[in-house]
């Protein structure tokens, strides 16, 4: 029976938000009002050893909540959870020597001024690695990432990548055996972010058995890289599996993929009305030609001609069509009735 | 113990390094120092006080030096606490197997020794410059330092956790500040004030720590200054405590309310 690295239990965390409410004129000071946010809705997941899980949703879903309580930084209102065996409330030192934790925005805690090799010491004495091997680990670290070139050059002078790279240099400075890793990609070119991505697949999850747990709200990274994919909708788990498990679930559903000509925003809005339709993404091919390519999200294939007919009225030019098969975005749709980037 | 010990090396090493990187900052603030002291002790040999000799058996010129000397400390102290604790850093330390205390004093250490550095600046040239004679008792020194660094470190600590729940600002920074510049024995003996401002003195650790350290420079006894040395404990003793309860439960409020790096 496989062993569990991360489980959590009902665990939520709600935050107060005071927010302005022009109806309430009686004074200036009651025109705030507090609003409870749910950010983690009583969210049960289990993340077993090796696996590596990617926990996917759109901007304020709760992925970065999720990751601050696992690390220890956000204290839970209700629930339990345990990392590497450790419960997370009363055994925190035992939770934080297990984890490595690369936050969604990574050069927070990092001193510019400093060389990589000098920022990477400074932590590794703060995360107990021990004195005889630090310079070893280090040297180890930055050879994985591949920044043992530019190991005494200084931090200000990295670039954007390079920067990312040494922050996950030292999340895995301490060798932990679970890495918590918020939007690693995020502002990294297409080939760094393909690089990293392989490195995390390749070397961290099959080579070296971590487990990780990697949020993103991009969709093709968890649909490649991982073992498992969640998708989290304003704090709960609303789907857990394998990616073309969870891609399934839209089969109950049809995907048609339309490319047209001079076709308006506004005759999309009306499109998106129509019976039967689940939603579509809409994306400008060739803004020179007016060139469209729309993702259509069906209840089932006799919904597509009252939208040929819909072009036909209309006189959009019909380019291609073709039937698809459904990706975790659409999946993502289907369960949330909402697009990831929104 | 030994490891704690070594991740404060290690604090005072990257702040040390970062701070050796401000070249042009360095040579401003040393410059600073030996004009400061120059110009404090320039005017104390134009204006002496008979009622500073009668107090403290020292000229107008030492007593002058020697408070610019450690209101420089005084006020690194101050401010330190705060200063280096970055709420992006904190974030970054708070995930690690790191405690708070550890995180405090590595935070604030290299600002100390440099302050040490600024200090030594300010007595050589009052000393070589200007005569002052000086005659330290190095354990009383030390002692008076402790006592006054934990108090006023205890009120940086209130003013940080302040700080990292409202945002912007910091009262209590300020109002010490300002407290130590008028009654803290600083620039001029209290003495010299109205009498019901004289009072307001008693109630703020620094005249005590201004008084208590002039005369460790020129050689008193502890047992001489035993009253100072009794109030700065007693105030070092709640003060102290008091800060790092307030800070940890700022620290803590900020956390569940998930505001700690809000800035």
């Amino acid at each position: 029976m496989p062993e569990t690295a991360i489980e959590t239990r009902g665990l939520t965390k709600t935050f107060k938000s005071k927010v302005r409410n022009l109806e309430l004129r009686s004074t200036i000071f009651k025109r705030k009002e507090t609003l409870n946010v749910t950010a983690v809705d009583h969210l049960n997941l289990q993340i077993e050893k090796g696996e590596l899980f990617g926990l996917l949703g759109p901007n304020g879903a709760g992925k970065t909540t999720l990751v601050k309580i696992l690390c220890t930084l956000l204290p839970p209102d209700e629930g339990e959870a345990s990392i590497n065996g450790f419960d997370l409330k009363r055994q925190q030192m035992d939770v934080r020597r297990s984890l490595g934790t690369l936050f969604s925005v990574g050069e927070r805690g990092v001193f510019w001024r400093l060389s990589g090799y000098r920022n990477l010491e400074f932590f590794s004495a703060i995360y107990n690695v021990p004195r005889r091997r630090r310079h070893e680990r280090i040297m180890e670290v930055l050879d994985l990432v591949g920044l043992k070139d530019k190991a005494f050059e200084n931090y200000q002078k990295y670039s954007g990548g390079m920067k990312r790279k040494l922050s996950l240099a030292r999340a895995l400075l301490p060798d932990p055996p679970i890495l918590l890793l918020d939007e690693p990609t995020v502002g990294l070119d297409v080939i760094s972010s393909k690089s990293l991505r392989e490195f995390i697949k390749k070397d961290l999850s099959r080579q070296a058995g971590k487990t990780v747990l990697y949020t993103t709200h991009y969709v093709e990274e968890a649909s490649q890289i991982c073992d498992r994919v969640g998708i989290l909708n304003r704090g709960r788990l609303v789907a857990c599996d394998t990616p073309s498990a969870v891609r399934g679930i839209v089969k109950k559903g049809e995907v048609v993929e339309i490319r047209v000509k001079s076709i308006k925003d506004a005759q999309v809005g009306v499109m998106k009305t129509m019976e039967g339709v689940i939603d579509i993404i809409s994306e400008m091919e060739d803004a020179v030609l007016g060139q469209r390519r729309l993702r259509l999200h069906l209840r089932n294939m006799d919904v597509l001609p009252v939208v040929l007919d819909f072009f036909l009225k209309e006189r959009i030019r019909l380019i291609d069509l073709r039937h698809e098969e459904p990706t975790l975005e659409d999946a993502f749709i289907e369960l949330t009735g909402r697009g990831l980037e929104e | 113990m030994f490891q704690e010990a070594e991740k404060i090396y290690y604090f005072i090493k990257r702040d040390m390094i970062s701070f050796s990187t401000y070249k042009t900052n360095i040579a401003l603030m040393v410059l600073s120092a030996l004009f400061g002291a120059l110009s404090f002790a320039y005017l104390g040999s134009n204006a002496e006080m008979q009622k500073v000799l009668q107090l403290y058996n020292m000229s107008f010129t030492a007593y002058l030096v020697i408070g610019m000397a450690f209101s420089t400390y005084i006020g690194q102290a101050l401010t330190l606490v705060q200063k280096t604790i970055n709420p992006w850093h904190l974030e970054e330390v708070l995930v690690s197997p790191t405690g708070l205390g550890t995180f405090i004093i590595g935070s604030s250490a290299w600002g100390f020794i440099w302050s040490t550095i600024v200090v030594a600046i300010y007595l050589a040239v009052g000393s070589l410059a200007f005569g002052v004679v000086l005659s330290i008792n190095i354990v009383g020194t030390i002692l008076v330092l402790g006592l006054g660094v934990g108090t006023l470190i205890g009120f940086s600590m209130i003013g940080a956790g302040v700080l990292i729940l409202i945002k912007q600002g910091d009262p209590v920074t300020w109002l010490i500040g300002i407290l130590t510049s008028v009654f803290g024995n600083v620039l001029f003996p209290p003495q010299v004030m109205p009498y019901q401002l004289q009072i307001i003195s008693y109630f703020v650790p620094q005249y005590y720590f201004f008084t208590a350290i002039r005369l460790m420079m020129i050689g008193w006894s502890i047992q001489m200054i035993l009253p100072e040395i009794l109030a700065l404990t007693v105030m070092c003793a709640i003060i102290l405590p008091a800060g790092y309860f307030i800070y940890s439960w700022c620290l803590k409020t900020a956390r569940r309310n998930g505001t700690l790096s809000w800035f």
